[in-house]
């Protein structure tokens, strides 16, 4: 309501202001270009095993904590680990690595166009439970008794489900996080991935490989209004130095994806999307039949509360599927936003010092 | 910032703002879910793609006929290098495992080695322990019958 005694040319005068001030600044604040000198990855760490583009990244525990059994993490396809390692302070890996432990991260890397020819099968039963191996033996010859918690996030964490369940003895217990199970209820996606109208095969016979930038776009138009919602609250809290160094740092890592190699993509969105087989069956990986019933790491499947890629009921489908316990959670949060909240970091490190049922 | 309510312009652009982005939201929705924009699309995509691979191999052939090694070669190549270095880390995984193997045997061989040690250890202690348990058997029996610091006189042969 108006102050009686002040007219409508003054309120519009002190109302002006502060609107072209933050426009300005935000101009001002783009200018110097954030995005690319925004550095996200930063924790300090070691490659252990290479193989390909892959690469498995050992974070040490902070010295002085509580030594804990190591995690396992398992990165998308699609995109760059640094999201599980942001900026300091908004680091999943720094939070697990603050309560004592230890992270192996297996990062997919940049597929290139001779990588266009590599299956799911081999990236799960050759890298994925290779890498396995290798962050077992690491940890032995660190002292520890070479037994891993699994860590899915995404499609890593679909392809972590599928080692697992080919291979039950990679880990003891398993997490999965924004991780479609159900991808027939994996809502705009699932409808846009529909083999009537995707053109599956003229993709990837004409790429070789699906390309970064069709990936970026596609996840773009999934919310064509978050895009505009990401500038307005730039401009609305460009006084807040914490929220323009997270903002850059998200839009660093949020337009840096990867290629997916061709060929296990062809694969992926057949299996998964077209035939949703992970929950109808038949899916031959490498001359055997997935089945999840042969999963045997207890889970725990995290979903997040506002996730418009994988909505919960996507994640949740895993509980009538897997053939050990599985127990279901939501985190408040978005699909990528869930990564760099403290609600994730908490939970893991909670569920990291769980001491493993008998 | 300024309350909501503090400035009536502001409170009327965010209103505005809200009212106009609902709107915009629902009728992207329903294009975005809209069979013929979803055909569409793939017909665009599927003609890009396409597109693509003529061009690649428009390429190719040209590169090919000025005797140039041609995108393709390049894959092959890079492809082969996967080849082999998946076949190097077979080797790796098989050296890895006989590793394991001959740890696991010397761990075998070590711990066969401390168990007959600590077996002999026992039995030592169970033959010193006999030995002491003799010594202190025998020795009242030899109490008794050691001879007195000054032995009584024999009995002269014959003598009453």
């Amino acid at each position: 309501m108006l102050h009686p005694h002040r007219t409508w040319s003054q309120a519009l005068m002190t109302a002006l202001p502060d609107e072209p001030r933050r426009a300005l600044a935000t101009l001002e604040f783009l200018a110097n270009d954030p995005v690319a000198r925004a550095q996200v990855g930063r924790s300090p760490h070691e490659v252990i095993h290479r193989q390909g583009k892959s690469a498995l990244r050992y974070f040490a525990p902070a010295s002085g904590a509580e030594p804990s059994a190591p995690l396992f993490i398992t990165m998308p396809l699609i995109n760059t680990w640094a999201i599980f390692d942001l900026l300091p302070g908004r680091s999943v890996i720094q939070a697990l690595n603050a309560a004592g432990v230890p992270v192996y991260l297996l990062d997919w890397g940049r597929p290139g166009p001779e990588d266009q020819a590599l299956t799911v099968g081999y990236l799960i039963d050759t890298v994925l439970v290779r890498a396995f191996d290798r962050a077992r033996r690491h940890a032995r010859a660190r002292g520890g008794e070479g037994t891993l918690d699994a860590v899915g996030y995404c499609v890593g964490g679909t392809f972590l489900t599928v080692a697992l369940a080919r291979h039950p003895g990679l880990a003891r217990r398993l997490c999965l996080l924004a991780t479609p199970i159900d991808f027939h209820l994996s809502g705009r996606l699932s409808r846009w991935a529909d083999p009537r109208t995707f053109p599956l095969d003229d993709i990837v016979d004409g790429y070789g490989n699906f390309p970064a930038e069709m990936m970026r776009d596609s996840f773009a138009w999934l919310r064509p209004m978050g895009q505009l919602n990401k500038w307005r609250s730039l401009a609305d809290r460009i006084d807040s130095p914490s929220f323009t160094e997270l903002w850059a740092a998200m839009e660093r890592w949020s337009g840096d994806n990867t290629d997916f190699a061709g060929e296990a993509y062809r694969e992926y969105v057949r299996r998964c999307y077209f035939d949703n087989a992970l929950v109808a069956g038949g899916w031959n990986l490498n001359g055997r039949v997935v089945d999840l019933r042969e999963g045997l790491a207890p889970a725990l499947v995290l979903a997040c509360s506002d996730d418009h890629i994988v909505p919960p009921e996507s994640a949740f489908a895993l509980a009538s599927l897997w053939g050990a316990p599985v127990r279901t959670e939501t985190l408040k949060g978005g699909h990528v936003g869930v990564c760099v909240g403290a609600e994730l970091p908490r939970r893991l490190c909670s569920w990291a010092a769980e001491a493993p049922a008998a | 910032m300024a309350a909501p309510d503090a400035n009536p312009f502001s409170q009327l652009g965010t209103d505005l703002y809200k009212q106009w982005e609902k709107n915009m939201t629902t009728w992207w929705d329903q294009v975005l879910d809209s069979p013929e924009f979803l055909e569409a699309m793939g017909k665009n995509t599927a003609v890009q793609a396409r597109s693509r691979r003529k061009y690649e191999d428009g390429m190719d052939e040209m590169m090919e006929r000025a005797h140039l090694p041609s995108r393709a070669d390049l894959v092959r190549i890079g492809r082969i290098c996967t080849l082999l270095e998946e076949r190097l880390l077979q080797m790796e995984d098989t050296l890895l495992g006989m590793r394991d193997r001959v740890d696991s045997l010397e761990k075998e061989t070590l711990e066969a080695r401390i168990e007959a040690a600590e077996a002999r250890l026992e039995l030592r202690e169970h033959l010193a322990r006999l030995q002491g348990r003799l010594a202190a058997d025998v020795a009242p029996v030899s109490d008794a019958g050691a001879p007195a610091a000054e032995p009584a006189p024999r009995r002269a042969k014959g003598g009453r």
